[in-house]
């Protein structure tokens, strides 16, 4: 990018299209290879589903055998697709936050590459029966290796950028980043190294199996979303945060309470007393942060509704940041003591893992999908009407699954906590609302559809070439997101 | 914030659950005590679950099986819910034969396992007293434990398929078949371990290794030791002092 040109601020126009240009690449294929493992994830996830309540289904199939499936699912949607999404909105963010070009895309599409076939290799391992056996974590111990290594060469080029920027504000999304960052290969090595090589008690290899679990989605899948959050709500509204202070605090309560979750699906298990009731309790005061993230980020763009109605961007962020609100309340609810007889092994664990998945890390992905996609291809989205099918689709979908999970698993876990009912009677009660999780599964697949083929043609190079971005009404007026928000078309052909 | 401070404050945050709740629990629980008989018991030394069968490597097929997504294998404490009230779950009640050998969950339960499967939900029922359960129902039917449960994974619905007069596998279930365990083979060729199953004139279904081995751990899971008493520390319902009789 050789142009220069006198105002700072067609500059600055002018180096973030040099840094969506560097990074279109691995980005993409990023954001459509998470796509398409999305799309697998919930066709397994309503095959698990539907196995809950009727044992018959596929049966013919080894390959689909209940508990299988349930691994293969869970495998593929966090680490086909909200892996993904997460490095592609990681590396994108720290890229524009540190105003830096990347500089290493042969490396990070390789290694895009491998963590791929390393999801593939482990997938094919689980579903023939040959995966690792330890719950949460049932890719076999050489896939962990593999997609470790992937890690490092995939996201160490963002500290690199942050370490190399120009001195200047560090953006709260770049805590977030940076904690992300740091605290993933930290959870991931200490579990690789306690469950698969030390020899130690069978019962604290499972309590820490259960903790990769936990701190996973608290500290990096969460983490990558509210980063996108907290750069996605006060640029497409053009309002700074609402609070700082509050924003050190919700980051620094989430760091504090996030380690110390997980091992709260082992109550009563024989390891010392103290650890899951710590579990518990992080998950009790994880509304903490959930409420001071809802608190900054709503009244951002309180004032605004016209805005987050129309930009798909904030839209989906808007609502995957309500649902962390919702998500810190469920979890107050279902990890007090006396409902954690209830919960701990029934289907409401389930309800709460896929509020946090789907409803709060991916809705929040998709934001920053929608925002991304039209700067690094120069092109803007073909239809509203997908997008907004896409919403409330997922919406309605997520909201169902946890409805009926949630519910389902009290009373299943009622019943299984009623010693004057025999155990049949709870298995009876859980699969009726097992009925309505495989429905659910099915609303999230037509909303994937209809996300996944956007996203192809995006892909395709056959996005709108236009400079107004596509909003969510019927007709396309000016732009609210103002110069930022704009796609930059400088440089494009000339530069 | 500096940098410096906010690598600090990670540090600081996550180092120390990172220690107090992973490693320090991690090396105390390789050395555990176990528990010793208390004097006056008429038994010496320590309590040791016995249990004989392929655990380590039943263990591992009981996991890549996913048979944890919907069993679990942990009776807990009454504080933590009500499962040593469930009938044979946690062992078996007194009775003429046997005394009260209901306790809850030890460590030690998961001798020679590499993970402990305590499970993530309870679909279908608790089976850390599996073993016992099947021993106290097959009583006097002739068939063995092992045969029983190789005919449940193949088909745990299926009277349909079973010859006549197989039955003792409960027509209700919601525990999918584990077919993929078992090879079609010829009549000839079965040697005597094919399931009593109609198929095709000349062809037989026998257990696979994976399906022998899976059995052998599950017929393993027994939480008493029948006949031998548990220490008062355990026991959930401890015998009441002789001079109370």
């Amino acid at each position: 990018m050789a142009e220069t040109t006198s105002t700072a601020d067609s500059n600055g126009v002018a180096l973030r299209s040099s840094i969506d240009r560097s990074l279109r690449h691995p980005v993409m294929f990023f954001f459509t290879s998470g796509a398409a493992w999305l799309a697998v994830a919930i066709v397994l996830g309503l095959v698990a589903s539907a196995k809950k309540h009727a044992p018959e289904f596929m049966n013919w199939c080894s390959w689909l055998d209940a508990g299988i499936v349930d691994a293969a699912h869970m495998s593929a949607l966090v680490y086909g697709w909200g892996a993904q999404a997460a490095f592609g909105m990681i590396i994108w963010l720290m890229a524009r936050l540190s105003r830096k070009e990347c500089t290493n895309v042969g490396t990070i599409l390789w290694a895009g590459h491998i963590w791929n076939l390393a999801v593939l290799g482990g997938l094919i391992c689980i579903m023939s029966g040959n995966g690792s056996g330890v719950p949460w974590m049932e890719f076999p111990g050489g896939i962990w290796i593999i997609l470790l290594l992937c890690y490092f060469a995939i996201t160490i080029w963002s500290l690199v950028q942050f370490q190399v920027r120009d001195a200047g504000h560090v953006y709260v999304s770049q805590w977030y980043l940076l904690g992300a960052l740091l605290w993933f290969p930290w959870v991931c090595i200490t579990a690789l190294l306690f469950v698969f090589v030390f020899d130690g008690n069978a019962v604290m290899a499972t309590g820490i199996a259960a903790w990769f679990k936990g701190t996973t989605f608290l500290l990096f899948f969460l983490p990558t979303a509210l980063a996108s959050a907290y750069y996605l709500a006060p640029k497409v509204t053009g309002r700074p945060v609402y609070s700082y202070n509050l924003a050190l605090f919700g980051f620094w309560a989430l760091a504090f309470l996030g380690p110390w979750s997980g091992m709260q699906k082992l109550v009563g298990a024989p390891i010392p007393q103290f650890l899951p009731y710590a579990g518990a309790a992080a998950m009790v005061l994880i509304l903490i942060p959930a409420m001071s993230v809802g608190v900054n980020i709503l009244k951002t763009v309180a004032g605004y509704g016209e805005v987050v109605a129309e930009s798909p961007s904030l839209r989906f962020t808007a609502s995957g940041v309500v649902l962390f609100v919702v998500y810190g309340f469920l979890s107050l609810t279902l990890h007090l003591v006396p409902s954690m007889k209830m919960t701990q092994f029934s289907y409401s664990g389930y309800g709460l893992d896929i509020l946090g998945f789907y409803g709060v890390f991916s809705l929040c992905a998709f934001g920053a999908i929608y925002f991304i996609v039209p700067r690094i291809t120069r092109r803007e989205w073909l239809s509203h009407r997908f997008i907004k099918w896409h919403f409330f689709l997922s919406l309605y979908g997520v909201a169902s699954i946890v409805i009926c999970a949630v519910i389902g698993g009290m009373t299943q876990g009622q019943g299984i906590e009623d010693i004057s009912q025999p155990f049949g009677t709870m298995a009876e009660r859980a699969s009726q609302y097992g009925w309505g999780v495989t429905l659910a599964w099915g609303f999230l697949l037509v909303a994937n559809l209809f996300f996944c083929l956007h996203l192809l043609l995006m892909w395709a190079r056959l996005g709108r070439r236009s400079s107004h971005p596509t909003l969510l009404k019927a007709h396309h007026a000016e732009s609210p997101h103002g110069p930022e928000g704009e796609v930059d078309n400088i440089g494009s052909v000339s530069a | 914030m500096t940098f410096k401070a906010f690598i600090f404050g990670l540090l600081a945050t996550f180092g120390l659950p990172w220690l107090v709740a992973i490693v320090i629990p991690y090396s105390a629980m390789r050395s555990l005590e176990p528990v010793k008989f208390e004097e006056g018991s008429g038994v010496e030394g320590v309590y040791i679950p016995k249990r004989d069968g392929r655990v380590t490597e039943g263990s591992k097929i009981y996991g890549q099986q996913g048979c944890a997504t919907c069993h679990t294998q942990l009776i807990r404490p009454t504080y933590a819910g009500n499962d040593v009230h469930r009938d044979e779950w946690a062992g078996l009640r007194k009775s003429a034969d046997n005394p009260d050998t209901r306790r809850e969950t030890l460590a030690m339960d998961f001798e020679g396992e590499d993970i402990a499967h305590i499970g993530m939900s309870r679909v279908g029922p608790d089976l850390s007293n599996l073993g016992r359960r099947l021993d106290q129902h097959l009583a006097g039917t002739g068939l063995s434990p092992e045969d029983w449960l190789l005919r449940h994974l193949y088909n745990p619905r299926g009277i349909k398929n079973y010859r006549k007069g197989t039955t003792a596998i409960p027509k209700r279930s919601s525990c999918p078949s584990k077919a993929g365990l078992f090879n079609e083979t010829s009549s000839a060729g079965a040697k005597g371990n094919a399931l009593p199953v109609e198929i095709r004139d000349g062809r037989a279904i026998v257990p696979g290794d994976k399906a022998r081995i899976l059995v052998s751990y599950l017929a393993s899971l027994k939480k008493d030791t029948l006949g031998q008493p548990l220490p008062a520390a355990l026991n959930y319902n401890p015998q009441a002092p002789a001079e109370e009789k």
